[in-house]
């Protein structure tokens, strides 16, 4: 059986919608090999580079914070990242735990 | 994703409906699907596709499109009886797991609103109780009153119904007695023995949020051998 997650990140957005900051939402949407949140795991990213939720283990949240503040400020409605397999060069973006995920965020408007 | 969108999700999401939220990742057009209908314009050619991440409760990018998929479905449901102490933070941690409570208690004095905020309480007997919840197999109950004339009837409403999880506190004398009473009422040893008593995982902890740690712990543990 499975039990839905919830992790109310939704209607943390509605809040900060209602609190008139503009909101980026981001989704997991793939994943491969081993990577430590499952496809659906949300975050939420503000104007100001407030975020909340998670779409790793920490590895890669900084990056997607900055794709959303570009998102907002380009005014684009959406964008889809792929983050893959650390290396020393890249270790700021990269997934310690050897896995890939592709991230979409979206305006919420 | 548009405001309105947002805001038919969370309505869809407190009203416990079963909902897909499909999203088109080239032009950012999402849209909520409920399971039997047509999915609409630009979507409708993926039908089977999203039925059957539907069915598999997946979330997940359809084959060869750019279309993603993320299924709603309903909390699974826990039954407490007893509105005892280690219900409250029963109830604390199941907040954030996402589990659907309610408590069954005869007892007023334990039973009240202002003990429990914002969760159904059934102030009534076990076997009444019942009547106003809607259980199947996916439904876990949680006894912990240890009084026979209370968790008894709950047990043995669990247990004819298939409950995927049947805990019930109290030492193991009491569980030895409560096992007793319920072959003698006709339930045979797999049934029975289906039953987690004492319930919860070791942990060594004696208090009451400790107790729920460990009661929520076996709880997750057999929602997903399931």
């Amino acid at each position: 059986m499975k039990n839905s997650f919830d992790e109310k990140i939704l209607d943390e957005a509605k809040d900060w919608i209602k609190a008139n900051q503009k909101v980026v939402l981001a989704t997991v949407i793939q994943t491969w090999g081993s990577s430590p949140r499952q496809v659906g795991s949300r975050m939420i990213v503000n104007e100001k580079g407030d975020f909340s939720g998670s779409v790793s283990g920490g590895c890669v949240e900084s990056a997607v914070v900055s794709e959303c503040l570009s998102l907002i400020k380009d005014n684009k409605p959406c964008k889809k990242i792929e983050f893959k397999v650390s290396n020393e060069s890249a270790w700021e973006v990269g997934l310690a735990c050897g896995g890939e995920i592709a991230v979409y965020i979206e305006q919420i408007h | 994703m548009k405001i309105k969108t947002l805001e038919e999700i969370l309505k869809k999401k407190s009203s416990k409906t079963e909902f897909a939220i499909l999203t088109n990742l080239e032009n950012g057009d999402s849209e909520i699907y409920l399971p039997g209908t047509s999915p609409k314009g630009e979507f409708s050619k993926y039908a089977d596709e999203i039925e059957n991440f539907f069915k598999s409760k997946k979330n997940g990018v359809i084959e060869n499109s750019e279309i993603f998929v993320e299924t709603y479905i309903k909390p699974i449901k826990v039954i407490i009886v007893g509105a005892v102490h280690i219900a409250q933070y029963l109830v604390d941690f199941a907040k954030s797991l996402n589990f659907e409570i309610s408590i069954i208690d005869p007892r007023g004095y334990f039973a009240s609103e202002q003990r429990f905020p914002e969760i159904k309480v059934i102030n009534k007997w076990p076997k009444e109780a019942f009547e106003e919840i809607e259980t199947n197999s996916s439904t876990a109950l949680i006894a912990l009153t240890h009084d026979p004339k209370i968790d008894d009837p709950a047990l043995q409403y669990a247990l004819k119904n298939k409950f995927y999880y049947i805990g019930a506190l109290g030492s193991k004398k009491t569980h030895e007695n409560r096992c007793q009473r319920l072959a003698e009422a006709g339930f045979n040893n797999n049934e029975i023995n289906s039953i987690h008593g004492p319930i919860g995982i070791k942990l060594g902890g004696k208090s009451a949020p400790e107790i729920a740690l460990s009661i929520i712990a076996q709880l997750v543990s057999e929602t997903y051998k399931k």
